[in-house]
């Protein structure tokens, strides 16, 4: 099971989190400090693959992948293999976030979150191929777009009424 | 709208983003917190843009690490909202802010149903997203029947349908209830045979989660597993977008070759035939390339097809194979490689014939142990101590050592304390290992924990071959310049005791002995001081003839500490000085250290049960448990050759003994032993304290006769084996024959005595199976519920509980299955009414069978004559009337109780009030008494006042008078007999077991806790 996804930039700033146990707001940022604290001493050019039995309790698994400015980070138990999902960090989030840089991922939170949701479900991966995943977000944001549009006119409506 | 930005939310995120401080940030979090409450307060003017906008807001702040503790109920209650943004913030929201127990989704219960049996596809997946994230019993239990149709009705989308797989997981993860067994796994076969590689995707990891937990129900599964394998394999009808560098959907591969790892064996010719020409195909088809992407994701499967031919046993060939491609991955460049080569031949390592291919690689190992990279350098360290044994000990060890000086710090720690256990496990002869623990001590001090010198004190004491050598090697450190506090402590404590067997060599007269040794005491810490005190009272009494020069210098400093702050070291100034002065005395008391029983060394047991708890639930480790050889302790004989004031240990408790004293020629013996002691070692668990200060305090025999404690042990695990004699069991048997014993962990009597004074605990507890039991008292009944559980991957058949009760008791046990399913928890209610009052325990006769293993145990159930007491509070109104009218025999019975372990009036106290006799303050004007009351249920006497009354004598603990009075003859007998039974024996003293006899009077250690700070310590405590 993945226990947490991360993303956090070289400065240990979290730009992206989930948990898929519950756990406190403080412990989550702990966590996310004691990750950042070892990624940050670890040199280029390295394996992708951290002890971290010692931040998430035993047979803790954390892998992660550096791109530019922002760490991937994946935790999770001895039941993944650990090679699968780096390359589940490259294929499916390298693709559905091509020639992302820091800043595109700190304004679209929101987006990250929703095709993260297609991505890693309650835990568990969820869907690989990018192309599906792709297809599940532009059909949520569709979705969204025609909805609002109808739901704004009322409010125009009303706040016409008021005045 | 979450996918095109929400300019409040990006103007937001930037403010946070150029806040020059946390200070600010802070500032401008309670701003915008405090302007979405009141927006929500006032919820008529927002619009459902505004509202999602919000919440978006609300889950980034939560993401900085602020608590939004508002808003759940509005969340929630956006859930029921008809339109489709409002509810997808609802639903985004509760699954991130809110945990399973909240109340709040109880609210919700019903929506989230609705709209999961609705034919709305989008929020039937957000239902499912919901569910699936925040899990929960309560989802669970209502929603699980409704998912499973989602699942497997193929009318509905793939999106659909994939979610609604891993939402029955999260769900089957919480209860596992929720997958009707019986149906589901002909269900689950279908699913197999799914086209859509993502439906097929999540049901895999479905499969995954249920043969982890029962393989038996879901052997149809097998050859299906096998066949979408071949179809990966084969390439056949794979979309092009799951295929990744030509390799078909390494992702599916690996989940698949990981439920395969769940069946304990494939027995089908046919299908393990198919299998292994896939992963034969695996093997050899990958190798190492340019593309790090195309690489991670070919070796992905790689190494889980490898990890899949462990698991299948293979033929040695192709487990031969697999180790020469480890052997190429562990030295190519690709660090991820490199990582995981190292990591599975450390697995590969449980495969017997394999491993002398291993050792082969040891040269290319060790290079890893210098890779730059720290997650490497672990694995190769493992690696390295895992495939440590007798014939690699010394250079694998040494090459350890070396690396300690140039070592990084984060790793200092583990690489002494594996340094110091394989030299310990492994070590050719003493000498060897003395050296390698004093280098450790000379390298990293700082990391050697007080365990390890503590252990080589004890060898050197037990050997007398090795103390001269010792000695002389505690001179030479103690000659550097510089060196650590431990080797102090160490080094004067060797030469206290036996600088003696050095006069003749050059330098290390007493006096030279001391002199050196005096140099470092103003650098030591007051914890150090003690030692060095009793090293100097040693030495003086080995100075034959006396030396009045080093006796006055001796003299002086016992007398400058006379007046330290530190009682410890004042107590020990006053006392030696004083000793010193008796000539004669001196000698007894300060007489040479006896030697120390046997026993597991802490250290090792420590690795061990670290081992233990980390034991990955496959069936290779499974097995790797059974067979690999946890070496024994070097032992050294002290009962063979030297007085021992122990009787040695008999019967199925005694470790193999390696005459280790002569050293190399017995490596043989060594390698048979190991082979021997296999199984037999859980057995150290129940010696009673193997922590290494319980071993030096040992012989002081403060905790009671070890003799009789050795007995009572024996006695308990013949009883567990229901095996005919423990000598039997002790005899060498051939080497490769291993015994079928099952040692109980921990010590059965212990977990008896704990459960008597609490209502639930572990009762019993071996590899296979736990038994646990909770308990209810109400007046004369009791209800306890029997937890048995199976603690393996395969399941125990045979079980049988038989309840022997006594003659007062009238029990009744619910039918207990043959049958307890792998992991699995089984409960079985047992009803108790107690008829009489009576001493006598009932007994649960239980057995069961564990593949060939045949177990039976005999364990007392904790319904004992406490339990149907109920605590009474007496007002002196109340007792004295009640008092005289019960005027003597034989409803008064009055005993004076010798032999009373010792303990202060107010522990006394707190053992009565364990026992639910209520202590009431007051009623007795002598403080040194005790007044206790309560009520005994039983049918014959119904609610029965009891009334206790204890006299103790200020002067000598180990008496007190008792009187017991109750209306009930037989009551008052039985109660005064049971409180004296554990008087008599205290069984809250974890040290010993119980049934030891009352410790025959012993010195007293003057301070208690002082006894327990170092091994120096004991020699003032004899005092």
């Amino acid at each position: 099971m993945i226990k947490a996804v991360m993303v956090i930039n070289t400065q240990g700033k979290p730009r992206l989190a989930k948990f898929y146990d519950f756990l406190t707001v403080d412990k989550q940022q702990e966590l996310i400090r004691s990750v950042f604290g070892v990624l940050c001493s670890r040199a280029e050019n390295v394996s992708n693959f951290m002890e971290a039995d010692s931040i998430f309790g035993p047979d803790s698994r954390l892998v992660y992948k550096h791109y530019a400015t922002l760490y991937f980070v994946f935790v999770f138990d001895t039941c993944e293999n650990e090679l699968a999902v780096l390359d589940l960090i490259q294929e499916t989030l390298d693709k559905c976030f091509r020639n992302v840089c820091e800043l595109d991922i700190v304004f679209n939170y929101s987006k990250l979150h929703t095709i993260l949701d297609e991505i890693v479900f309650g835990g568990q991966v969820l869907e690989t191929s990018s192309a599906e995943i792709m297809k599940a977000v532009e059909e949520i944001s569709k979705l969204e777009a025609s909805s609002n549009s109808i739901t704004l006119v009322p409010k125009t409506v009303s706040g016409w009424r008021n005045r | 709208m979450a996918l095109s930005s929400m300019r409040g939310l990006s103007v937001f995120i930037s403010d946070v983003r150029n806040c020059p401080n946390k200070e600010q940030e802070r500032l401008r979090v309670d701003k915008e917190l405090g302007n979405i409450r009141t927006r929500f307060k006032n919820e008529k003017g927002l619009t459902p843009y505004e509202k999602k906008k919000y919440v978006w807001k609300m889950l980034y702040i939560y993401m900085l690490g602020y608590d939004v503790d508002f808003g759940h109920m509005e969340a929630v209650s956006l859930i029921s909202a008809p339109k489709y943004p409002e509810k997808q913030v609802g639903y985004i929201v509760t699954s991130c802010l809110l945990n399973e127990n909240h109340d709040f989704l109880r609210l919700a219960i019903n929506t989230v149903r609705n709209d999961i049996i609705g034919r709305n596809e989008t929020f039937q997946c957000l239902a499912l997203t919901m569910v699936g994230n925040i899990g929960g019993r309560e989802f669970a239990e209502s929603l699980a029947a409704d998912v499973q149709k989602l699942l497997i009705s193929s009318s509905y989308r793939p999106l659909v349908r994939k979610k609604a797989a891993l939402c029955l997981l999260r769900l089957y993860r919480k209860n596992p209830d929720v997958v009707n067994i019986d149906g589901w796994a002909d269900r689950m076969a279908q699913l197999l045979d799914e086209r859509d590689l993502g439906v097929l995707t999540s049901s895999m990891s479905l499969l995954v989660a249920l043969v982890s937990n029962n393989h038996e129900a879901y052997w149809s599964c097998l050859p299906k597993c096998v066949r979408v394998l071949e179809r990966l394999a084969r390439n056949q009808d794979i979309p092009q977008e799951y295929t990744y560098y030509g390799i078909p959907s390494p992702w599916l591969q690996v989940k698949t070759m990981r439920a395969l790892q769940y069946f304990p064996t494939i027995e089908d010719p046919n299908t393990r035939r198919s299998l292994f020409e896939v992963l034969q195909r695996i093997l050899m088809g990958t190798d190492v390339v340019k593309n790090v992407n195309k690489n991670n994701a070919a070796h992905a499967v790689l190494f889980e097809a490898l990890a899949l031919v462990m698991h299948l046993d293979a033929e040695k060939e192709m487990m031969s194979q697999c180790v020469a491609l480890l052997g190429k991955f562990i030295s190519v460049r690709e660090p991820n490689i490199r990582y995981l080569g190292l990591e599975n031949m450390t697995r590969m390592l449980m495969v017997a014939e394999v491993q002398d291919i291993i050792k082969r690689h040891q040269a290319q190992i060790i290079t890893s142990l210098k890779d730059p990279d720290i997650s490497i350098r672990r694995r190769a360290l493992d690696l390295l101590y895992g495939m440590c044994d007798v014939s690699n000990a010394k250079d694998i060890v040494e090459e350890l050592l070396q690396y300690l000086s140039t070592a990084d710090f984060a790793m200092r720690e583990e690489l002494s304390l594996k340094a110091a256990i394989l030299a310990e496990k492994f070590a050719p002869d003493l000498s060897w290992y003395v050296d390698v623990i004093l280098q450790l001590i000379d390298k990293a001090g700082d990391f050697v924990s007080d365990d390890i010198w503590f252990r080589v004190v004890q060898f050197v004491t037990n050997n007398e071959d090795l103390q001269p050598y010792a000695a002389a090697k505690a001179r030479e450190y103690l000659d550097k310049p510089a060196i650590h506090e431990t080797m102090v402590k160490v080094s004067s404590y060797l030469l206290g005791e036996f600088s003696h067997l050095l006069a003749r060599r050059p330098g290390s007269s007493p006096k030279e002995i001391f002199n050196i040794i005096h140099e470092k005491l103003p650098t030591v810490s007051t914890s150090t001081i003690p030692i060095l005190l009793s090293t100097y009272a040693k030495i003086l009494m080995h100075t034959q003839p006396p030396d009045p020069e080093l006796q006055n210098q001796i003299w002086a400093i016992f007398n400058k500490y006379e007046s330290c702050i530190d009682a410890e070291i004042q107590q020990r100034a006053v006392e030696y000085f004083a000793l010193s002065r008796k000539g004669a005395a001196l000698m007894d008391i300060l007489a040479e250290m006896p030697k120390f029983p046997e026993r597991q060394s802490a250290l090792i047991k420590k690795a061990e049960d670290a081992e233990i708890d980390t034991a990955e639930q496959s069936a290779i480790k499974l097995r790797a448990q059974q067979q690999t050889s946890n070496a024994l302790v070097v032992t050294d004989q002290c009962y063979a050759n030297g007085p021992s004031p122990i009787v040695p240990a008999v019967g199925p408790l005694t470790l193999v003994k390696v005459p280790s004293m002569s050293g190399s020629e017995e490596h043989t013996a060594v390698d048979q032993a190991l082979t021997q002691s296999n199984g037999t070692l859980t057995k150290v668990d129940s010696q009673p304290p193997s922590d290494l200060l319980g071993d030096l305090l040992g012989p002081l025999a403060i905790e009671g006769p070890p003799g009789a404690a050795v007995q009572s042990e024996h006695s308990a695990v013949t009883e567990v084996e229901g095996a005919p004699s423990a000598v039997d069991v002790a005899a060498i048997v051939p080497v490769g024959e291993q015994t079928n014993s099952v040692q109980p962990i921990g010590n059965i009597n212990e977990r008896f005595n704990a459960l008597c004074l609490k209502d639930s605990g572990v009762l019993y507890e071996d590899p296979y199976i736990q038994i646990g039991i909770k308990a209810e008292w109400q007046a004369q009944h009791g209800r306890l519920v029997l937890f048995l559980g199976n603690k393996n991957t395969s399941p125990l058949d045979s079980v049988q509980a038989l309840i022997l009760p006594p003659a007062h008791l009238k029990m009744e046990l619910s039918l207990v299955p043959e049958i307890i399913p792998p992991r699995a928890q089984v409960q079985c209610p047992l009803e108790v009414l107690n008829l009489h009052p009576s001493r006598d325990v009932a007994v649960l006769d239980f057995s069961y069978k564990f593949g060939t293993n045949m177990v039976n145990v005999k364990l007392r159930l904790p319904a004992v004559l406490n339990k149907f007491l109920q605590p009474m509070p007496v007002s002196a109104e109340e007792f004295f009337p009640q008092w005289r009218s019960l005027s003597g025999p034989p409803l008064k019975l009055q005993e004076v109780v010798r032999g009373v372990r010792p303990l202060p009036l107010e522990e006394m106290a707190n053992l009565f009030n364990s026992f639910r006799l209520m202590i009431c303050p007051g009623l007795d004007p002598n403080p040194n008494n005790l007044v206790a009351s309560a009520t005994f249920y039983s049918e014959s006497t119904r609610a029965m006042l009891c009334l206790i009354r204890i006299e103790t004598d200020p002067a000598d603990r180990t008496q007190l008078r008792m009187t017991v009075a109750s209306g009930d003859p037989a009551l008052t007998f039985e109660l005064k007999e049971f409180i004296k039974e554990q008087l008599v024996s205290i069984p809250t003293a974890p040290r010993g077991p119980t049934t030891a006899p009352p410790a025959p009077p012993v010195v007293q250690p003057t301070s208690p806790a002082m006894a327990l700070t170092d091994p120096g310590a004991m020699l003032a405590g004899l005092l």
